[in-house]
């Protein structure tokens, strides 16, 4: 493997995450109680998912600018696995609110806006499978997936805010307030934002190299 | 390249400390504010973590995650085998 240095430092912060996660101490707060943990694997998947939207969104640009093929794989590659991360943590979101608000969706306004954007990231997915032929396809869906990072953005941050939310952070209350009274929740939930986005990034990574040797192969055979 | 590495090695300490501090520094806000508040009732998993029980999960969670991890490390392998192949066709031909 080239470049193993970042793979080992997302291992060792993954391990740190689930050992840390399971067995340092953590506030004791009615209705969550034990709960709370998931905060170092439900909120890092929303974390990954946007990062990792990002670096798809950079390479969508990049594509438009300098239209090669490593950029629209990459940007392909990262909106998947992007979507993955989402996917994730919408369900694991469902677990968790089950137990805690007591539905699986409440139709809560983060819950449906993230609905909404994964929809909308869903599209893109169609979209670019309805094209046969490759430039059209990677510049369309590069000018999509800028469209579609462009929506998602109020849809998470700023539409949840507006309004009264059961997630915390919203209905008026700045971003990470009810964590502030705990360092020990941050201790491990930055760490675990970081492996898990490391993680995403690796599988990018992979799958990448992999689409480019087989479209490099189909030019040579 | 290596310029870079030693920058994000500088960069994970950096907040890996600065993570650290604000625990050092934290005791004397949680006794006042958290702690005497929610302590007397709220049900937490100690008898679990008592019983040693909640070790049986992290080897399970450490388990499932080694699997996974190991399964990409391979992936990555064949991946960078692949490449090395196709490169070495590429000279050849």
């Amino acid at each position: 493997m080239k470049n193993t240095w970042w793979k080992t430092l997302t291992v060792l912060l993954l391990v740190f995450t689930v050992v840390a996660g399971m067995l340092s101490e953590v506030p004791r707060l009615a209705i969550l109680n034990e709960t709370i943990r998931n905060l170092y694997f439900h909120v890092p998947m929303w974390f990954g998912m946007i990062l990792i939207l990002l670096v798809s969104v950079i390479y969508s640009i990049r594509y438009l600018r300098n239209p090669t093929l490593k950029n629209d794989v990459v940007a392909y590659e990262a909106a998947k696995v992007g979507i993955l991360f989402g996917v994730l943590g919408i369900i694991t979101g469902m677990e968790w609110a089950k137990f805690t608000w007591g539905e699986y969706w409440s139709n809560d306004p983060k819950q449906n806006a993230s609905a909404i954007g994964l929809l909308i990231y869903f599209a893109y997915l169609v979209l670019r499978s309805s094209f046969n032929e490759q430039q059209q396809r990677a510049r369309i869906s590069a000018v999509y997936n800028i469209f579609a990072f462009a929506a998602l953005i109020p849809l998470l941050f700023i539409l949840p805010r507006l309004t009264d939310s059961l997630h915390p952070g919203n209905g008026g209350n700045p971003g990470f307030n009810s964590y502030d009274l705990d360092n020990r929740l941050r201790l491990v939930f930055y760490p675990a934002v970081l492996g898990w986005t490391l993680l995403g990034i690796w599988i990018v990574n992979v799958k990448s190299r992999l689409e480019l040797l087989r479209q490099r192969l189909y030019e040579h055979v | 390249m290596n310029m870079f590495r030693i920058l994000a090695l500088w960069c994970f300490v950096l907040c890996a400390t600065a993570g650290i501090q604000p625990l050092q520094a934290q005791p004397a806000q949680t006794e006042s504010s958290l702690t005497v508040v929610a302590e007397p009732e709220v049900e937490m998993a100690d008898t679990l973590r008592q019983d040693g029980k909640i070790y049986v999960v992290v080897v399970v969670l450490l388990t499932v995650l080694g699997g996974m991890i190991a399964y990409l490390v391979a992936l990555d392998r064949k991946v960078g085998r692949l490449e090395k192949q196709f490169k070495d066709e590429l000279v050849n031909h």
